[in-house]
C-alpha cells in the first residue's frame, strides 16, 4: 500500500507551502494523477488539493482572458467569451476526452498531464526512459502507431496527449506559476519540453511550482479559428494529428496566422515554419500545402506512423482552407 | 455518478476530494419505490443487455440532460455562439460517448434518452 496524506490548499502561497516536501504533487481533478497513482507510476507522499484556488474567468483590461488554473475544461468551454473570441480553445476541448472528464480535469491539470504512451504505463512489461531513466525505449521499435513524428530523440517517442494545450500554443498564451521563491510568467510554447536525452523531465516548471493561470492575449482574428482532430474513432479517442488555427486573411493575401499541431511530438508543437511560409502569400490550396510540407519537412517517422506526415499536412491545409472560406 | 447534479466518473474520483459534496448514484434515482422515468425507459427500450454500463448510462445521460439546459456545446455543435442546444441524434451520441457499452445496446439507450430527454422538450 502507498500512503500519503491529502490537504486543501486554501490559498496559491498555502498550496505552494504544502508542497515543500519532494515528495508531494498538486492534485486537480485528479483524472489523470489518480489513475497514475493506481498504476503505482506515480507515488506521492503528500498531495495538496489546488482545486479550491482560483477558477475564475476573467477579462483583462488589455483585452485578454485570465482563466484560474482550477477552472474545470467544461467551464472553459462553456464560457461565452472562450466561444465568441477563442473558438480555437472550446472546439479543442470538446473535442477532448468525454463530458464527465472534461467535468473533473482542471486547465493546470490538463497542461501537467502525462503521455498516454502504452510502454509508459506498462511497468512489468516494458522499458520506459521517463518512467526509469537510462533503461531505454520500447517504443521506438514497438507499435509506434500513435507516436511522434516531430522533436523526438533517442530516448523518447511519446506525444502529449492534450487538445486544450494545442490551441493554448497556437494563441501564444502565457502561465502564471507561484513557487515560494515569487511568481512567474512563462510563455505557454516554453512550459513543455522536447524529450531530448531526458524525457523525464516533461516541463520548465521548478520543484514544487504551481500553476495558477493561463493568459490569454488580445488576438483580434482568433475570432476565425477553428480546432480539428483526426482520431481513430469519432469520439472519445486520442488524436493521431490535430490542427489548432487562425487566419486573418485580407484581399486574398494571408496577413497573419496562428497555427499548431497536436499528436505529433513531445509538446504542443507551434508551427512556426509554416507560418513564416504563410504570411503575405495568396490564401490559396497551394500556399496552405506548401506551408504545410514546409513545416513537415524535418518530420522523422517511425515503423507505424508514417501516415502522420501526409495527415498532418492534408489537415493544416484543409482547415486553413476552411478558416479563409469562413472569412470571405 | 452525479457530483451536485454533475456528471462524473467515480472511477478516477479520489473520494476524500469529494466529501462534503451531494453524490448521487443510480441508487439515488428513484423516488417512493418508482423508478426515474429514465431508467422505466431503459426497461421498455431494451436499453441494455448485460447491465454493467446502466447505471453509468443512466446517471451520464441525467448529467448530460442538464448540460443541454445549460446550452454547453459539444464537439459536434456547429455553432458555437448560439444560443439553445438541439439535442439532436448527433448530439446526444457525441455528449453520450464517454459512456460504452460492449453489448451494443445504443439504439436502445438513444431511444430510452430520447424519449425522456427529446421528446418531453418538444
Amino acid at each position: 500500500m502507498n500512503l500519503f496524506t491529502y490537504s486543501r490548499a486554501a490559498t496559491a502561497s498555502d498550496a505552494v507551502q504544502l508542497a515543500a516536501d519532494p515528495n508531494s504533487k498538486f492534485l486537480g481533478g485528479g483524472t489523470n494523477l489518480v489513475d497514475l497513482m493506481r498504476e503505482t507510476l506515480e507515488r506521492p507522499e503528500v498531495l495538496v488539493d489546488v482545486t479550491t484556488l482560483s477558477s475564475s474567468i476573467e477579462e483583462l483590461n488589455s483585452g485578454g482572458l485570465l482563466i484560474g488554473a482550477a477552472a474545470r475544461n467544461t467551464a472553459v468551454a462553456e464560457n461565452r467569451i472562450v466561444r465568441a473570441q477563442y473558438p480555437v480553445l472550446a472546439r479543442a476541448i470538446l473535442a477532448g476526452a468525454s463530458a464527465q472528464i472534461r467535468n473533473m480535469a482542471t486547465v493546470g491539470g490538463n497542461i501537467l498531464q502525462r503521455t498516454r504512451c502504452t510502454y509508459f504505463y506498462d511497468d512489468d512489461g516494458a522499458r520506459c526512459n521517463k518512467r526509469s531513466p537510462g533503461q531505454g525505449c520500447d517504443a521506438r521499435e514497438g507499435f509506434n502507431r500513435y507516436h511522434a513524428i516531430l522533436g523526438a530523440s533517442s530516448s523518447c517517442v511519446a506525444t502529449h496527449p492534450s487538445d486544450m494545450c494545442v490551441a493554448l500554443a497556437a494563441l501564444d498564451a502565457t502561465v502564471h506559476l507561484r513557487s515560494a521563491g515569487g511568481e512567474r510568467k512563462v510563455s505557454f510554447v516554453d512550459i513543455h519540453r522536447l524529450p531530448e536525452e531526458h524525457p523525464e523531465r516533461e516541463t520548465n516548471l521548478h520543484p514544487g511550482e504551481l500553476v495558477t493561470a493561463v493568459e490569454l492575449p488580445p488576438v483580434a482574428f482568433a475570432k476565425n479559428s477553428t480546432y480539428r482532430k483526426v482520431r481513430d474513432r469519432a469520439s472519445f479517442a486520442f488524436a493521431l494529428v490535430s490542427v489548432a488555427a487562425a487566419l486573418d486573411v485580407e484581399d486574398g493575401v494571408v496577413r497573419d496566422v496562428r497555427l499548431a499541431l497536436g499528436g505529433v511530438a513531445h509538446k504542443p508543437w507551434r508551427a512556426r515554419k509554416a507560418e513564416a511560409a504563410l504570411r503575405g502569400q495568396p490564401a490559396q490550396e497551394t500556399t496552405f500545402r506548401a506551408a504545410a510540407e514546409a513545416e513537415l519537412a524535418d518530420a522523422r517517422p517511425l515503423q507505424h506512423n508514417g501516415f502522420k506526415v501526409e495527415l498532418a499536412v492534408r489537415t493544416i491545409a484543409a482547415v486553413l482552407a476552411e478558416l479563409s472560406e469562413a472569412q470571405a | 455518478m452525479l457530483a451536485d447534479g454533475e456528471r462524473i466518473l467515480s472511477c478516477l474520483a479520489l473520494a476524500v476530494q469529494y466529501q462534503d459534496r451531494s453524490i448521487t448514484t443510480i441508487e439515488g434515482l428513484s423516488e417512493d419505490g418508482r423508478l426515474h422515468p429514465l431508467q422505466q425507459a431503459f426497461i421498455e427500450h431494451d436499453g441494455f443487455q448485460c447491465g454493467y454500463c446502466t447505471p453509468g448510462q443512466i446517471c451520464s445521460a441525467i448529467g448530460m440532460a442538464a448540460e443541454v439546459r445549460r446550452g454547453v456545446p459539444s464537439h459536434v455543435t456547429g455553432d458555437l455562439a448560439g444560443a439553445a442546444i438541439q439535442l439532436t441524434h448527433d448530439e446526444l451520441r457525441e455528449r453520450m460517448s464517454g459512456n460504452l457499452c460492449r453489448c451494443g445496446a445504443y439504439n436502445g439507450i438513444v431511444e430510452a434518452i430520447t424519449e425522456v430527454f427529446v421528446e418531453v422538450a418538444r
